[in-house]
């Protein structure tokens, strides 16, 4: 609080204390005070009042920084109320009952929001648990048809399952930490998942896979780390070109692994490159090509930030694409 | 031949589950009364068994526990739950595998197999044969009219497929999906040159013409 500000909130009661003092001269001087005693009463009135300003003006200061740092202190800024200082004055009790009033509403409202929002991810998880029973059934009975329709069939029934993981996964990152495991694995172990996963995709599509280096270890959730990876794969399929062919490539740089997931696919253009990680963008290629949630790149990004995984992308248009994503060194994890 | 019990509560994937065991030479033992399971088990007497995770009423895990004492059998847990954490508790308490749904019809075939072998149950047969040719698994060779041939892995993998379905179609993205290790990932120029290379040591045996072309449709022996 600058003085200027402390000053001006006090205006009236500046002005009402110097009207009351001119007054009080006056009447003194009618009353025949001499003009010498009068300057002498009127400079000591001036001290002081200016003391008694200056040390109000610092008291409140101290108050507010006193009352900013306990709220630079806290976590969650709408239980400030609840640990402000007591209040020294009838009036400042009364605007703290207040405030607890708001903060207690407020501190309701969150807890009732938190908690349907749990609900709503329990019950798209038990949701998804329970889907998986009739898509199992339906992969089961689809043995049965002829060919061509069972390819066709298994190729839908693995893009609902796609969508249906994206689902989960997009509810467990709103609260992740219940749900992942940091251990220590290796990229081989976790192409293997994510490739398995999206076989029936990946050999329908005919894509050749090269693999190179991949047995290094990484410390992260295999799980997670898969589903990321799944989605690129799928990306890959989705934009391939002609013959595609889609190369995982490890290296290490220094402490830490970077995963290279390149393709030959049609690429992305430079200028919508900024944006492919945003929640619902699609670009011109999944407009073109349809299908296109602009959910799976995203979800990339948002599970790489939790794992603490590098996640950089490069496209060239016409020639194709490269993921990149740097695995985080074992023992700089803040999560073990 | 080798039974196999199944837990499962759905029964379209119970009755799917057990056609397609039966398929492939197993005696399926589907359990549709979900009282006394582990008795059940233990009067069956299996090879293996299929446990699914999410029956009604009753925990899979601690249902696992039970089967243990009266079943030496090994557990495959089937789960729609997926998570890091759900795994390690399969795995830690006594699951032999864990396979979720929906689960790839190969992969499932090959998880069986693979904890059958482990388990010293009978392993899978040594030999196949079919039309004259007679194929060594474990030797990787093919035999016809006294001569032998030597096979690579995937050679062996194709024929050893193809000669599991005399007389079928095989399309050529099955024998791909057959083929794909857990680590190998065949593509369709691959299985091109293998089978060309397994063309030719069929004919250098005398058996041209073994695996026919059926255009637009597949291989068929």
């Amino acid at each position: 609080m600058t003085f200027g500000a402390f000053l001006s909130d006090r205006l009236g009661a500046l002005v009402l204390r110097t009207a009351c003092a001119a007054a009080a001269a006056a009447f003194l001087l009618a009353t025949g005070t001499s003009p010498g005693v009068l300057t002498i009463v009127l400079i000591a009135w001036l001290f002081v009042a200016a003391g008694a300003l200056a040390a109000d003006y610092f008291r409140c200061r101290a108050h507010l920084e006193e009352l900013e740092a306990i709220m630079d202190g806290l976590d969650q800024k709408h239980l400030f109320a609840e640990c402000a200082p007591k209040p020294r004055t009838a009036y400042e009790r009364r605007l703290l009952a207040l405030m607890r009033r708001s903060g207690r509403a407020m501190i309701g409202a969150v807890s009732d929001a938190q908690a349907s929002q749990r609900e709503y991810r329990e019950y798209i998880e038990s949701w998804v648990h329970e889907i998986k029973t009739p898509m199992t059934a339906a992969q089961l009975l689809c043995r049965g048809t002829e060919a061509e329709t069972r390819r066709k069939l298994s190729r839908e029934l693995a893009q609902i399952g796609n969508h249906v993981e994206r689902a989960l996964f997009y509810a467990r990152t709103e609260s992740p930490e219940k749900d992942f495991v940091i251990r220590r694995t290796t990229l081989a172990d976790i192409a293997a998942q994510a490739i398995g996963h999206h076989r029936t995709l990946l050999i329908q599509s005919g894509v050749r896979i090269e693999t190179e280096g991949l047995d290094c270890a990484v410390y992260t959730d295999e799980k997670w780390a898969a589903f990321l990876l799944g989605q690129l794969l799928q990306n890959a399929v989705r934009y391939r070109g002609a013959s595609p062919v889609l190369s995982l490539s490890a290296r290490l740089l220094g402490r830490q692994v970077q995963l290279t997931v390149s393709d030959n696919g049609i690429g992305i253009p430079a200028h919508e490159l900024p944006r492919v990680f945003d929640r619902g963008f699609t670009g011109s290629n999944g407009r073109a090509r349809g299908g296109s949630t602009g959910i799976g790149l995203y979800l990339c990004r948002r599970l790489a930030g939790f794992l603490e995984i590098d996640l950089r992308i490069k496209s060239e248009e016409g020639r194709g694409t490269a993921v990149l994503l740097t695995f985080p060194a074992g023992e700089t994890l803040s999560k073990v | 031949m080798q039974k196999i019990m199944i837990i499962e509560d759905d029964p379209v994937i119970r009755d799917e589950l057990s056609l397609l065991l039966g398929n492939e030479g197993y005696q399926s033992l589907p359990v549709d009364v979900f009282t006394a399971v582990p008795e059940q088990v233990g009067r069956a007497g299996p090879d293996l068994i299929l446990l699914d995770l999410g029956l009604p009423g009753r925990d899979g895990f601690s249902l696992c526990a039970d089967i243990h004492k009266l079943s030496a059998a090994p557990v495959i847990f089937v789960t729609s739950r997926d998570s890091a954490l759900d795994e390690l508790r399969a795995l830690s308490l006594g699951g032999d595998d864990y396979i979720t749904k929906p689960y790839n019809i190969p992969v499932l075939l090959a998880r069986i197999r693979a904890v059958l072998r482990r388990s010293g149950g009978a392993a899978d047969p040594d030999t196949l044969e079919w039309g004259g040719l007679r194929l060594n698994l474990t030797k990787g060779a093919a035999s016809a009219g006294g001569r032998t041939a030597e096979l690579t892995r995937n050679e062996l993998k194709i024929l050893a497929y193809l000669m599991g379905r005399p007389g079928e179609i095989v399309s050529r993205e099955d024998l791909i999906d057959a083929l794909w290790d857990s680590r190998i990932y065949i593509d369709d120029n691959t299985l091109s040159v293998n089978m060309t290379r397994l063309r030719g040591k069929l004919e250098s045996l005398g058996l041209p013409g073994y695996i026919k072309t059926r255009r637009g449709m597949g291989y068929q022996l």
